[in-house]
């Protein structure tokens, strides 16, 4: 766990980057600063490894004031990550993402050999990591990245605007990637953006700042997205808090319909049960019936399916063998926000978490 | 003169190995120097980069080394070094090529991108560690960009030295002028440009096995800025 | 004997007090021939410069020729042209606005194609013409560069300028030379002194004129070269 205890940053030419923080980062969970340039969260990262000191106050790292602690020492248990990727460029990939290994002094062959399972663990084909950064596109480097900070398996990551860098396709994924991996890890990471949807993607807490560090709401993403603390907050989440809160929604407590027709509309499915298109009052196909997966996918991704569908009908298939289960209506789903609303809104973070990893609509 | 040919090539033939000597006394007295100002040029480099005020009076002394005519130094050496020795031609040589080292390892260590220095910061590597083991190999290219042009200029310089006795290749002008005989002039002009090319292409295909990557770093930057038309 | 001697025997020389070996005579000499090789050579190098850095092509005509320049034997041009020619002004100077011209057609080059290109964009997507471009916004731009290769042709002339001698210029030179050969070392040293000083004078005068060159955020980044607070 970090803890933040009135941490303050003065510059010497007087500006205050910081100007007291008091926050709890929880263990195993991801936290977000976000906030708009210039209200200090990079400053607030960097106090976490001593890349900046704190001018008056303290930061805490499982209970120990980092000050006390050896710089460098310090700096190889925290994985960190930035907007550049900052890879060496004379370095093979492997052995950019061994460093910390070798910097803790792992021989050489273990050193390789983790860097080779964290390669496939950010989803990299082995042969990369024979090639230099510059072969590498900017999403491949910051996969990298991400891999290096984990080489070592430190039990904190701080990630600074890593994936501001490239282009929205890719960003998804990388995102995508690290919903995936946290959640098979459980890092204490601390994530900084500008970016407020990425913040309520893939933030357990988020931590809205005004400027001079100041804590405008700190929040799971649900209630940020429900209730904003005041007008500024507000603003910053910008419109369509509503819909994208469905984002945040699990589908699971939505309730399936058979797979009969509607308004002469019928389902068509193949030979192994997976729905092909939707068959019109005129008989004509038209396909494919957008579908989402209940178990994994939110009310969001349930209720863009239903908006597509020609029927006004959502199918729901299994997330294994792409059979339908059911359809639900776009009534159906908006019926099944207010108890999914309910459920979110007491719980934090957890039931939530298995809704953020984002509707991948079926190609 | 004028029934003097340029080129007598019964002359060269017949000279082959006096040539071969020559040349390989210039390649000495022009490259061992710039060897030696490598050797000082990466540490001086790396301590003005770490200790950035140093280098605003280094920067000064070589500014005014570079603009030192070749031919006066080397005379107001003679009287410590003798007349005609090598040591007298390849102490200047090695401040020339001081001169251009020194700013360019400074300046490829300034180059290093910040990302770079932060992520090698954030992995615990502490300032010198990282100066020598990131930093550096990354301003390989301008380093590499430094001792072409050291070691290019040095080899032309050094005939200079042929006017206090000792120049290499140099002497062949000497020899020509005072016979009116443009064929030993013609071939050492040929000669020294023609080591100084083998010299360069050396280095460039050193820098493309040993550091691959920044042999790439500097066509992309070569590409991006063509880009930009 | 020692340096001192050595110099109060050069500046006492009767000789080098009036008439043409006189120091005022043979510094004016040598100053002139510099000038007059920088004129041509910038006649010659800028314009064509500026174009192909604008244009950007032939970029590697001009890396290779820069390249090729700076590796032949200036000692070996003179000669040879003398030889080849007759000695007179003009021979000579050919081998120093040879010297003189790379230096300033790279340093044209590269200062304009190191122009901000999204500034370059943006000044002929509000209209400007290319031409228009090149002077207000590349020239400018390109002018610390430019001057910077001035100040690198001009030392290298300067210093050349010396070596000339050896096939009967006048200049500085003239003492080095003679001084050699009549083993009259006070002569030598004394001339080579007034090379370095005409030499490092030449860079001095150029360093402010740079600095002023410089746009004002330029100029204030220069100076503050603090460590960062990572370091």
């Amino acid at each position: 766990m970090i803890r933040f205890e009135g941490a303050a940053k003065r510059h010497p030419d007087g500006t205050v980057a910081v100007e007291g923080l008091d926050l709890e980062v929880p263990a195993g969970r991801t936290t977000v600063l976000v906030g708009p340039s210039g209200c200090g969260k990079t400053t607030i990262l960097r106090m976490v490894n001593r890349m900046v000191t704190p001018t008056a106050g303290r930061v805490l790292l499982d209970g120990a004031d980092v000050a006390g602690l050896d710089a460098a020492k310090l700096r190889r248990g925290i994985g960190y990550v930035i907007q550049q990727a900052g890879l060496f460029p004379q370095r093979r990939v492997l052995d950019n993402i061994a460093t910390v290994p070798y910097l803790l002094g792992w021989d050489r062959k273990r050193a390789r050999a983790r860097a080779a399972e964290m390669l496939e663990l950010v989803g990299l084909p082995p042969e990369t990591g024979r090639r230099y950064p510059f072969q590498l596109s900017g999403g491949q480097q910051q996969r990298v990245g991400v891999a290096r900070a984990l080489a070592a398996d430190p039990p904190v990551l701080l990630m600074d605007e890593p994936f501001s860098a490239v282009d929205p396709v890719v960003r998804a994924g990388l995102q995508e990637e690290l919903l995936r991996l946290q959640a098979e890890l459980h890092k204490t990471v601390l994530f900084v953006t500008h970016d407020i949807d990425e913040a309520v993607r893939l933030g357990d807490q988020v931590v809205v700042l005004r400027d001079h560090g100041h804590i405008a709401q700190r929040a799971d993403p649900h209630t940020l997205l429900t209730s904003p603390a005041d007008q500024d907050v507000t603003a910053f989440l910008g419109p369509g808090r509503g819909l994208r809160g469905l984002g945040l929604v699990p589908a699971t407590g939505v309730e399936l319909d058979g797979l009969g027709r509607a308004d002469g509309w019928e389902l068509a499915l193949d030979a192994e049960g997976r729905p092909t298109g939707w068959t019109g009052p005129d008989g004509q196909l038209q396909g494919p019936a957008p579908v989402f997966v209940p178990a994994r996918d939110s009310l969001h991704a349930a209720l863009d399916a239903a908006v597509l569908s020609p029927s006004g009908l959502a199918v729901a298939v299994d997330a294994e063998t792409g059979r339908a289960v059911g359809t639900v209506s776009r009534a159906g789903i908006l019926g099944a926000l207010a108890a999914g609303a309910a459920a979110a809104g007491t719980s934090t973070g957890t039931s939530a978490g298995t809704a953020k990893v984002p509707g991948g609509r079926q190609p | 003169m004028t029934d003097e040919p340029l080129v007598r090539w019964g002359w060269i033939g017949s000279h082959l190995a006096y040539l071969r000597d020559l040349t390989l006394d210039h390649a000495v007295i022009a490259l061992v120097p710039v060897l030696i100002a490598l050797v000082i040029a990466v540490p001086l480099g790396l301590l003005c980069t770490r200790f950035p005020r140093l280098y605003q009076p280094v920067a000064l002394v070589f500014n005014v080394v570079y603009a030192l005519p070749g031919v006066a130094v080397f005379v107001v050496l003679i009287p410590y070094t003798g007349l005609a020795t090598r040591t007298t031609v390849m102490i200047p040589l090695t401040c020339y090529a001081l001169a251009v080292l020194v700013p360019a390892t400074v300046d490829g260590l300034r180059a290093v991108p910040e990302a770079l220095r932060q992520s090698a910061t954030a992995m615990g590597y502490g300032p010198w560690r990282r100066l020598a083991a990131v930093e550096l190999p990354a301003a390989v290219s301008y380093v590499v960009a430094g001792l072409r042009v050291a070691a290019v200029s040095s080899i032309s310089l050094a005939a200079v030295g042929a006017l206090i006795g000792r120049g290499g290749l140099g002497y062949l002008f000497i020899d020509g002028f005072q016979r009116t005989f443009p064929t030993p002039i013609v071939a050492g002009i040929v000669l020294v440009a023609a080591l100084a090319l083998v010299t360069d292409l050396a280095l460039v295909l050193a820098l493309r096995l040993l550091a691959p990557w920044a042999a790439h770093e500097r066509r992309a930057t070569r590409r991006q800025r063509g880009a930009t038309q | 004997m020692n340096w001192l001697d050595w110099i109060s025997a050069f500046v006492n020389d009767p000789a080098h007090r009036s008439g043409p070996d006189s120091i005022v005579h043979r510094v004016g000499e040598h100053l002139a021939f510099t000038g007059e090789a920088l004129l041509w050579a910038s006649l010659l190098a800028i314009p064509a410069g500026l174009l192909i850095g604008y244009t950007g092509r032939g970029a590697f005509a001009v890396t290779a020729l820069a390249g090729t320049a700076r590796a032949l034997p200036t000692l070996g041009l003179v000669t040879l042209a003398v030889l080849l020619a007759k000695i007179s002004d003009l021979t000579v100077l050919i081998p120093l606005v040879a010297l003189a011209a790379p230096s300033l057609l790279v340093a044209a080059a590269e200062g304009v194609r190191g122009t901000d290109p999204q500034v370059r964009d943006a000044a002929l997507g509000t209209g400007l013409t290319h031409r228009q471009v090149l002077f207000r916004v590349c020239l400018p731009a390109a002018l610390p560069t430019l001057l910077a290769g001035l100040r690198t042709a001009t030392v290298q002339v300067i210093a050349t300028a010396t070596v000339a001698a050896y096939v009967g210029l006048g200049g500085l030179g003239r003492y080095v030379i003679d001084g050699l050969a009549t083993k009259n070392y006070p002569t030598t040293v004394g001339g080579a002194l007034l090379v370095v000083l005409l030499a490092v004078g030449a860079q001095l005068l150029f360093a402010p004129l740079i600095r002023y060159s410089l746009p004002p955020g330029a100029r204030a980044q220069r100076r503050s070269l603090t460590p960062k607070e990572s370091l």
